[in-house]
Parts: structure tokens; sequence; C-alpha cells
């Protein structure tokens, strides 16, 4: 099976509390983003950071996975995942879950069939696999007309 | 208090054709950015991946981390160059995070700066989150 690899880089400057980051990515599709400590538990997000990435991570690993499953060439998928971190006693600051909202119209998909391509789906998509680890992930999916 | 992050992603057809779209995510900064099976599985022409965003959120997680257990210590590092490289095996899963880090840390010894590396390894959240199911790597040493 061929391996792939996906590299990315970050910079960093200072100590947590005053110091920012810098984060790219070499397929250039993203590079110097700042993040910072104050703007990551920040109620208002005013810049990227680690939990917005994963969440873009699995909502784009979860529509692939889904479109495998589905295997239709006209499928339209819109996933949105939520990356919840909260300070847990005792354990500092934890990613906690990640809860999923899938919508999709596939013309002529059956209700039955729908619900199990997104329990497939979770089950394949790698980041689901991987996360359910340390985290929880919950999935609301809908099949539309 | 917990804090919530989100991100949006639509795709139209089927996996290996179709193509899909990071739309938006909370801040703002990032889409909208193509995706597609192509450029995760084969080689990265421009477009990212969600290994390629996992890489990205380890390499900031890991780095602030490291930044927080080196201050505790007394040794506030001037500079942090990290990165992570995410291995994806396609029907396998995501397999491996390696995490690499160059420092510049005024006063501290190359053993205190790989212990201190190697905390963060272990306890950042993004770590935390997937170590029971990847295997971790880490090289590090100072400037």
């Amino acid at each position: 099976m061929p391996r792939v690899d996906r590299r990315a880089e970050v910079s960093w400057n200072g100590n947590l509390a005053r110091g920012e980051g810098r984060i790219s990515a070499p397929s250039g599709a993203f590079a110097g983003l700042p993040y910072s400590a104050a703007t990551r538990v920040a109620a208002r997000a005013e810049t990227t950071s680690p939990e917005e990435l994963l969440a873009a991570a699995h909502a784009g690993c979860f529509a692939m996975s889904l479109a495998g499953e589905l295997r239709e060439q006209d499928a339209r998928i819109a996933v949105t995942a939520n990356v919840v971190l909260d300070e847990l006693e005792g354990q500092g600051h934890r990613i906690v879950e990640s809860q999923l909202t899938v919508r999709a119209q596939a013309p002529g998909l059956a209700q039955a069939a729908f619900d199990e391509a997104v329990r497939a789906a979770d089950e394949g998509c790698p980041f689901s696999r991987l996360i359910a680890a340390g985290a929880k992930v919950t999935i609301d999916a809908r099949l539309e007309s | 208090m917990a804090t919530e992050r989100k991100a949006s992603v639509t795709w139209q057809g089927d996996l290996m054709s179709g193509r899909g779209t990071i739309e938006s995510v909370t801040s703002g900064m990032l889409g909208p950015l193509e995706v597609d099976w192509a450029n995760r599985a084969e080689d990265a022409q421009g477009k990212t991946s969600p290994e390629e965003l996992i890489a990205a959120a380890h390499a900031a997680c890991f780095a602030m981390a490291l930044s927080n257990g080196l201050a505790q210590e007394g040794h506030a590092p001037e500079r942090l160059e990290t990165s992570a490289t995410v291995t994806f095996v396609p029907g396998t899963g995501i397999t491996k995070s390696a995490l690499t880090v160059t420092g510049t840390v005024p006063g501290l010894d190359e053993d205190a700066f790989r212990q201190a590396a190697e905390q963060a390894k272990e306890n950042c959240p993004v770590s935390s989150a997937l170590k029971g199911n990847v295997e971790l790597e880490l090289y590090a040493r100072l400037t």
C-alpha cells in the first residue's frame, strides 16, 4: 500500500501567554496563518487554532468517506465539524468532542441505505478513527430531497 | 469554559472523481480550499488534505505546549520551529504523526530541552486526542 506523508510547519516566538505562532502548509494551500494562546481559547475566534484545523480535517475526511460509501456521481454532501476544547479538572485543556452535521442529497437513495452509508463512513473515516482515541464523535445526519 | 471551532465542507460526486471545498471556518482565516482524492492520496498538487490539516493542527498545538512547558521551568523560548508529518496509508488509515522541533532557548541544555519536548508531545491536547490510535514520533534539538 502506498503511504502518503503530509507535513506542516509552525514557527513560534516567545512564551505561551504573550507569544505568537505562524502555520504554513507546503502544499501552498495556506501559509503564515497567525495564532496565539489567547485567540485559541477566546469565545470569538479571531485567528485559526489547532481545533479549527482539526474541524476542517474532520469535515473534509468525513465528506470524502461518505462520498466513497454513496458511490454516486451526483451526490451532494455538506459536512460541518464542530471541535470542542474544554478544560478538565486535573488534566488541563483537552479536545473532548467533534460534532458532525451532515446534509446530503442523493437522488433515488433510500433512507435505510443512507443511514448505513453514514455508519460505514464514520467507521471508514481515518480521522474519526484517530480522534476516537481521546474524544467523542457525534453525527447528526439527514438525507434531503 | 469550553471553546468551539467549526469548519464546513461541501462535496459533489463520488470519491474518486468528485471534489470538495472547505468552504469556511469559524475564524474566517481558511477557505475556500479545494480538496479531492488525488491530492490526498497521490501527489499534493497545490491542494490541502485532511492529513495536512491534522499536521498543521498538531505542529501548532505542540509548539504552544512546549513554549508553556519551557516557560514554567524558567526557560521561555525565544523561538521554536516545529513541524508535523502525518502518514496516511489508504485502506489502513492514519498511522503516524512525526513531530520535529528546533528551539532557541537561552540557558537550556539539550537534555532538558528534549525532556520538555517529550512532555509536550505526550500532553498537548491534539496529541491527547489522537495518541491511542497513532504512532507519535519526536525529533528535538536546540539551535
